[in-house]
């Protein structure tokens, strides 16, 4: 049934095969072993597992940052691993969109150009730049913020803005690399339920790495990733606690002796 | 590990981050090291006595300009190095070393930057001190011999000075880190500037900046006498240096940040990116920029004073050349014996007659104190001048007015030539123009000449007595030696008293010390434009590496290099562009006043420096702009 739905969804990216090789000839570690998986428009989608397990390189060759060894990634119909340099920036700037860890937002510039950057950097006239900041604030509860530069936000504000700019450019998936891992547990909180408030909302698409099962329990699938390949997927049904626990659960069957870090 | 041992390996480990200090202390040594070299040196004793006492005399004051310039040249770079250099050496708090300890080994790793800094200027100064003076009189058309054998005196006082002001900036830095918390030693190299400063703090500044600047602009071309004159350009140097100060630290954050605050503008090409990370780094920038902005006006107009000199030196030049010879005599009916003589030897290429009237130096009050006077007749000048075919602009004087007659100055501190009277035989005259052609060469030197009317001639006739000059020019020149004999000769069997002989030497050099002075402008000029474009590359240098971070997460959003050089060439285009502009304004002063103080319009030269500043500017900008490219991991 799970299968008749998804024919029916638009694919926003198709990982087939995906292998990552690190080292030379002799002394080769391999992180991704052929992994498969389908993103489509409407995902929130969490790739969970231990240290070493290939989540951040997965997410690397999704963002277009790192090459991989073997397989293909389709996205936006185009396969990245073939592209050029050029359409590769080109495809970061216009249909990606990253939260990263550590928020990077630019310490000289205030939130409302931080958010404003990759809009005015495309060329986007100012008062389109200004209404959709504006808009995105509003969103994120940011408003009154946006005159600040980021030493003056909390570390949840600063994350918030940082979601805020990687949607600015309505990209067709966000990556988000362990979105709350710097963030104590409200402002973690907080970030959560705006990312699933912009999923919900069918304005987000998601893939997000993460370690913590509770952060993980807020997307609506979570993907086990272990020694480089996806050994589970379970979705979320209509509890949050209870598709936490589920999560717990997998995580202990799978690798409960691992640091999940 | 000890100490000395540790702070050595850091020394040999981070060679490269000590490289640009060393090389720029190494510059200073050099530059200070060449003219103390000239003052032990032979080579400009050729050029005779007098000659060498002036020359002696400048490199005296430009040693001590060049000392102020080592000064703030030391501070400046040994501040940037220990900011850099803070979080680093922070590190070994936590290795369990103390602050005093950490500070001793800063002495030492300063020590021996300081002292490979001296060893390499000296050097360097040693091997080229000949090249330099060589340059320096080929600059000035001067053919001496120049013999290599430095002397250990320059070696001695450069040391010395360089020795007392890098110790005394070593000693503030280690004073600096024993008083420092560990906090701030580590969070030194990227101390947060933040960011938008108060805008009434800014409009107070830059009101301040705007009123401190036209003062000093107004004082710098204000008409004035003597030492009115020194005072008015005292004053401007310092308001000038005050109002770019303020201007930088007021004006021009005001303007960027109101870029900034206008969102319409700022979000258009990479505006954003760079006008962002100027407003950033202006508090702990505008300094930079200012010093920078300082150093360009005085390259400026230390190439002007050159240009000027050597177009006075050339004026001076053909203004004593005129004649060769001239006679002063009680006598009307000397031109033919006199003629006879003068030509014997060589061809009479121009000659002139006309008498003039002496007056006794109580007859005549005149702000110019001479202490001899002579009047000439409008109508005879004019037959001289139509004579020897030279310039005669103006109209004939009124019977209350007078045309002074003197000759070209090389610098005057009376700037202010308005509504000058001058009391002659009891009558108070209106000096209407003061002209330097040469109608009497030198005569003019030494005699102060006012021209009035025939009238007027005729009216003061009984008040003085009149005497004939008699003027000559040599067509050979090489013949000066045995024609000045044989007239003096002649002179000689003249009554006693009655005739006085002028002959100026074409060969002489005793003015070749003006020469040596454009030269050393010159110098001066390189020295300066050098080191405001070195001074900018340093801190360009270093503000690039705290970019990278902030690129990388550009780079990763998906904008390609190329925005990032774009932006990075707009905001250094500012960073030289804004020194660069209100140097332009405020060097259209300095070379006004210095016109004014030299007799001329140096419009031009102003026009030209300020292009070869912009030309040398434009070098330091692309090099910057690669280093920033490379430094910001791009």
């Amino acid at each position: 049934m799970n299968e008749n739905r998804n024919e029916t969804r638009i694919k926003t990216a198709q990982i087939k095969n995906l292998t990552k090789i690190y080292g030379n000839k002799g002394f080769q570690t391999k992180v991704l072993k052929g992994i498969d998986l389908t993103v489509y428009k409407g995902d929130f989608i969490a790739v969970m597992g231990p240290s070493g397990s290939g989540k951040t390189t997965l997410l690397n060759i999704l963002a277009t940052i790192d090459k991989p060894t073997q397989g293909t990634v389709i996205l936006d119909g185009q396969d990245i691993t073939k592209a050029s340099n050029k359409e590769l920036s080109r495809l970061r700037r216009d249909k990606i969109g990253f939260v990263f860890q550590d928020y990077n937002l630019l310490d000289t510039m205030t939130l409302q150009d931080n958010m404003g950057l990759p809009l005015s950097l495309s060329g986007v006239p100012g008062r389109e730049c200004i209404h959709r900041v504006n808009k995105m604030a509003a969103m994120f509860g940011l408003t009154e913020h946006l005159q600040k530069y980021p030493y003056q936000l909390s570390g949840g504000q600063k994350q918030r803005g940082a979601t805020g700019r990687a949607l600015i450019t309505e990209p067709e998936i966000i990556f988000a690399d362990e979105p709350t891992g710097a963030l104590d547990s409200r402002s973690g909180r907080e970030l959560l339920e705006c990312l699933r408030m912009v999923n919900d909302s069918g304005q987000a698409t998601i893939l997000m790495v993460t370690h913590d099962p509770f952060c993980a329990s807020y997307a609506k699938d979570v993907c086990m990733l272990r020694d480089g390949l996806i050994t589970c997927r379970v979705s979320r049904g209509r509890e949050r606690k209870e598709f936490y626990d589920r999560i717990m659960d997998l995580q202990a069957s799978v690798g409960g002796d691992l640091t999940w870090e | 590990m000890g100490m000395m041992k540790l702070a050595l390996t850091n020394f040999r480990n981070g060679y490269k981050n000590y490289l640009s200090l060393m090389i720029s202390l190494a510059f200073t040594v050099l530059v200070l090291f060449n003219f103390q070299n000239i003052l032990y040196s032979d080579a400009f004793e050729t050029l005779g006595t007098r000659n060498k006492e002036y020359v002696d005399m400048l490199v005296q004051i430009i040693s001590f300009v060049l000392g102020c310039f080592m000064f703030f040249f030391i501070w400046y770079s040994t501040n940037v190095f220990l900011t850099r250099r803070k979080k680093e050496i922070g590190i070994y708090v936590f290795m369990g070393l103390s602050n005093d300890r950490i500070g001793r080994m800063y002495l030492i790793e300063s020590a021996l930057t300081g002292l490979s800094a001296l060893v390499l200027g000296l050097g360097l100064g040693v091997l080229s001190g000949g090249l330099f003076q060589m340059i320096l009189l080929a600059v000035s058309d001067i053919t001496v011999e120049i013999r290599f054998c430095p002397s250990v005196e320059p070696v001695i006082i450069t040391a010395g000075v360089y020795l007392v002001i890098y110790l005394f900036f070593a000693a503030k830095g280690y004073v600096s880190i024993v008083k420092s918390s560990v906090l701030n030693m580590i969070s030194a190299a990227r101390q947060k500037e933040y960011v938008r400063q108060k805008l009434w703090v800014l409009a107070v500044k830059a009101a301040a900046g705007g009123a401190v600047l036209g003062a000093g602009y107004f004082l710098a071309i204000k008409p004035a006498h003597g030492g009115d004159a020194m005072a008015n350009s005292l004053g401007a140097v310092i308001l000038v240096t005050a109002g770019v100060y303020l201007l930088f630290g007021g004006f021009i954050p005001l303007l960027v940040q109101a870029a900034a605050g206008n969102k319409i503008f700022l979000y258009k090409k990479q505006r954003t990116l760079w006008i962002n990370s100027m407003i950033f780094r202006m508090k702990k920038n505008y300094r930079t920029y200012a010093m920078v902005c300082v150093l360009m006006l005085c390259s400026v107009t230390a190439l002007a004073t050159g240009f000027a000199m050597k177009g006075r030196y050339d004026t001076i030049i053909r203004f004593e050349n005129t004649y060769t010879f001239q006679l002063l005599s009680r006598y009307g009916d000397l031109g033919e014996q006199a003629e006879a003589v003068v030509g014997r030897d060589s061809p009479i290429t121009a000659r002139s007659f006309v008498p003039i009237l002496c007056l006794d130096s109580s007859m005549v009050n005149s702000e110019y104190y001479s202490s001899r006077y002579a009047i000439m007749p409008f109508s005879r000048l004019r037959q001289l001048a139509g004579a020897m075919n030279l310039d005669m602009d103006f109209e004939e004087p009124k019977d209350h007015e007078t045309v002074r007659i003197s000759h070209p100055l090389l610098m005057s501190l009376i700037t202010d030539r308005s509504h000058v009277t001058v009391e002659i035989g009891g009558k108070e005259y209106s000096q209407i123009l003061d002209t330097s052609v040469p109608y009497l060469g030198y005569l003019q030197e030494s005699i102060s000449f006012y021209l009035v009317n025939d009238r007027e001639y005729e009216r003061l006739r009984p008040m003085g007595e009149e005497w004939y000059t008699y003027n000559y020019k040599m067509g050979e020149p090489e013949r000066f030696a045995e024609t000045r004999e044989r007239l003096d000769l002649w002179v000689s069997t003249l009554e006693e008293g009655s005739t006085a002989r002028v002959a100026i030497d074409p060969e002489s050099n005793e003015l070749d010390w003006v020469k040596v002075l454009y030269s050393i402008c010159i110098f001066m000029f390189l020295v300066f434009v050098l080191a405001s474009g070195s001074i900018m590359y340093m801190k360009l240098y270093n503000d690039a590496f705290e970019e990278k971070a902030r690129y990388q997460v550009i780079l990763k959003m998906g904008f390609d290099r190329e925005v990032l050089h774009r932006s990075i060439r707009a905001e250094l285009a500012a960073a030289y562009g804004l020194p660069f502009a209100v140097m332009g304004i405020s060097s259209f002063f300095s070379v006004k006043a210095l016109g004014n103080m030299m007799f001329a319009d140096l419009s031009w030269v102003n026009g030209v420096s300020a292009a070869v500043v912009f030309v040398i500017l434009l070098f330091w900008y692309e090099l910057s702009v690669r280093a920033y490219g490379r430094n910001a991991g791009l």
